[in-house]
């Protein structure tokens, strides 16, 4: 356990001690006078020494303490290599709190969820979905390098990312067979694609409305999401059920449609459309020499996709590939990605980086430090005993 | 008294005044009749002396058993108390409004006023007159000798605006006042003495057969010192200053202060001054108890 400090230059607050300490002393050598009408029988062979004094000691080093202490706030401590190996048991949520009490003797061990913020087992279980894989990193990095990790994780687990879990700590990995009770996936509610367009003869509509046959046939036979494809002219309006949209029309967004997007639409827009806002976004489609055909990027809630060519054969060839349906699919309605799997086949890798242990922070006891310094200051300062006010 | 002006002389004093009595030590010449021994005399209880008849004397104070034996008129005399004239001289110079640091507030000038208020208050009880000198930067002001209870609200209405301001007047300013106290009289001085005029003023006073008694006012700081530290030490009469460590310089003022006290009370009693000294923690009457009180020994007057 050792003692650091997070902003060093703090300390350098430590200079206004000299602050109390030169007003208590100039506070002294000022001359008093005094009307004395026996002057004649007195001598001074001794002019006034300007002596170093501290009366009041006690308040000017309650003072100094105080400043002290917040000059030390100031420099944020904290303290390295927390105490105690507290062996730690994590349950994931989907897992009975019994069954993983009775599966595991672990008497000292504490008791927690695989949650955010971690909560003590006698909380509820959380019921929102888990990121566990970034869970289980968070509490690694967090905990001491030498405290026990046992995870409690059903057969199959949810929540994982695309990176296996690396640990610095070799993680005891308690895999409980629980019965399979699959939450029953609800059929994607049905989609409607708006067009809006400019004018009627516009060479992309003839794509459009074809990919949206395509959806159509697509789903007939799958559980798939049903998008309907509806074609207008611009200042008509979109129906509440539309989610998605294709805007052709050139020129400045109308404020309606902004709006919209920003409530948690997803709009394509033509290239001849201006983009609301600065920035370029990030490529979502590319063509086959790398060239970026559309960008993404966030607007308020929803989302704008921007074209950079014109939604015509000859600028954009890929209109003629039998896959344009299915990348104006991916496009609005992008795959979910894979985050399920079985838990025998996780278990977290031992090795990483050799984190340094998170400090922790000094501030809440320094702050109460200060306070405390600060109302015995006051106190001692306003005291009836003293005769003087300070 | 009015209601607007605050009593000088607190219940407790006042209480023990009772057992004081104004007392000169040569009997009175004021003219009527009083408490005090008087040389007059006259038809009285207390016998004086015999004395020849002359020619106008009352025959009925022939004494006619004495004729009786001796054959020659002698007149009986007895002897008759007379009223006594009580002057105030009240030093009101700038260095009469020094005061305590511990007690802020109450300054020479007040503790003055609160004694001459006591002596007012026990001539009025002897039925004896009384008068008031102040003297200040602005000369004398007097309010003259009388007796009774308006007298006695003159004076203190005259107290009550007396202010401490100035220096000792010249001499020849202060004529007048040795000109108005009678001789015979008892004049009492409230004074710091520090003013070399003031005591020779004193001195001249009891000189002319006045009865003098002088009543030194000093601060508590004056007899204990207890400045430490660095201080600006500053005359209110002449305005000096002098810049000084408190506690290296406290032994060898007290040294030289007692001295001068001692050597100015030696001087009055060689002039035949009575001499109190009076500081301002102490209760208003004590200087009065030391001057007229039992304890004060020489207080009675041999009666002839």
């Amino acid at each position: 356990m050792s003692f650091g400090l997070l902003l060093p230059a703090g300390l350098a607050a430590l200079f206004a001690l000299l602050l109390p300490l030169v007003l208590h002393l100039t506070r002294r050598t000022e001359q008093q006078t005094a009307m004395f009408a026996a002057l004649r029988w007195l001598q001074v062979r001794q002019r006034p020494r300007q002596r170093i004094r501290l009366e009041e000691w006690l308040l000017l080093a309650l003072r100094l303490l105080l400043l002290a202490a917040l000059a030390l706030l100031l420099a944020q401590p904290v303290l390295h290599g927390a105490p105690g190996n507290q062996a730690w048991v994590v349950v994931a949520p989907g897992i009975d709190r019994a069954d993983a009490r009775a599966a595991l003797t672990a008497p000292q061990a504490e008791w927690r969820w695989l949650a955010t913020g971690f909560p003590t087992l006698e909380h509820e279980p959380p019921s929102v979905p888990q990121p566990l894989g970034s869970l289980l990193r968070e509490l690694d990095a967090t905990l001491p390098g030498d405290a026990a990790l046992t995870v409690v994780v059903p057969a199959r687990i949810h929540g994982l990312d695309g990176e296996r879990v690396v640990l610095r700590r070799k993680v005891e990995w308690h895999v409980l067979e629980t019965e399979a009770s699959p939450t029953p996936v609800a059929p994607p509610a049905p989609a409607a694609l708006a067009v809006r367009h400019a004018s009627a003869d516009d060479p992309a509509l003839r794509f459009l409305r074809a990919a949206g046959a395509a959806w159509e046939t697509a789903a007939a036979g799958s559980d798939e999401r049903r998008v309907r494809v509806e074609i207008a002219a611009a200042p008509e309006p979109l129906e509440p059920d539309v989610r998605w949209l294709v805007w052709l029309v050139p020129g400045e967004l109308p404020p309606g449609i902004r709006a919209w997007i920003e409530a948690g639409g997803t709009a394509l827009l033509g290239a001849a459309t201006e983009s609301p806002g600065p920035g370029a976004g990030t490529v979502t489609w590319r063509n086959a020499d790398g060239e970026a055909l559309v960008t993404g990027r966030a607007l308020g809630n929803g989302r704008v996709l921007q074209l950079t060519r014109e939604l015509a054969p000859a600028t954009l060839p890929e209109l003629l590939d039998p896959e344009f349906p299915d990348r104006l699919r991916t496009l609005f309605d992008p795959p979910p990605r894979p985050n399920s799997a079985f838990a025998v086949t996780q278990v977290p890798r031992e090795g990483g980086l050799e984190l340094s242990p998170t400090p922790r922070p000094l501030h809440p006891w320094l702050a109460l430090l200060v306070a405390t310094l600060f109302m015995l200051e006051r106190w001692l300062a306003t005291s009836p005993r003293r005769g003087r006010p300070a | 008294m009015t209601a607007g002006i605050p009593e000088l002389v607190p219940a407790a004093v006042r209480a023990r005044l009772r057992d004081l009595r104004l007392l000169a030590r040569r009997p009175s010449g004021s003219p009527g009749f009083g408490a005090h021994p008087s040389r007059s005399r006259g038809a009285g209880l207390e016998f004086a002396q015999y004395r020849a008849y002359q020619q106008g004397d009352d025959p009925r104070q022939v004494d006619w058993k004495l004729h009786a034996r001796s054959d020659r008129y002698y007149v009986r005399e007895a002897e008759r108390d007379s009223p006594l004239e009580v002057w105030l001289l009240i030093d009101a110079t700038a260095s009469m409004a020094q005061g305590d640091a511990s007690r802020p507030g109450w300054s020479r000038l007040d503790a003055a006023r609160g004694i001459a208020a006591c002596v007012i208050e026990l001539a009025l009880r002897q039925g004896d007159r009384f008068g008031l000198v102040t003297i200040g930067g602005d000369g004398a002001a007097m309010v003259p000798a009388a007796g009774g209870a308006r007298q006695r609200n003159r004076c203190l209405l005259h107290l009550h605006r007396l202010q401490a301001a100035g220096t000792w007047p010249a001499s020849d300013r202060l004529r007048a006042v040795g000109e108005r106290i009678g001789a015979g009289s008892l004049a009492l001085v409230l004074s710091d003495c520090f003013d070399e005029a003031c005591v020779a003023l004193a001195g001249q006073l009891s000189a002319a057969r006045r009865e003098v008694l002088t009543v030194q006012i000093l601060t508590t700081e004056e007899r204990d010192f207890p400045f430490r530290g660095g201080y600006r030490f500053t005359d209110p009469e002449t305005g000096e200053e002098l810049l000084g460590d408190g506690a290296s310089a406290r032994a060898e003022f007290l040294e030289r202060f007692a001295a001068a006290r001692r050597a100015l009370a030696e001087r009055l009693a060689g002039q035949g001054i009575r001499h109190a000294e009076y500081f301002l923690d102490q209760p208003l009457d004590a200087p009065l108890q030391r001057l007229f009180g039992k304890a004060s020994g020489d207080a009675g007057p041999e009666r002839t």
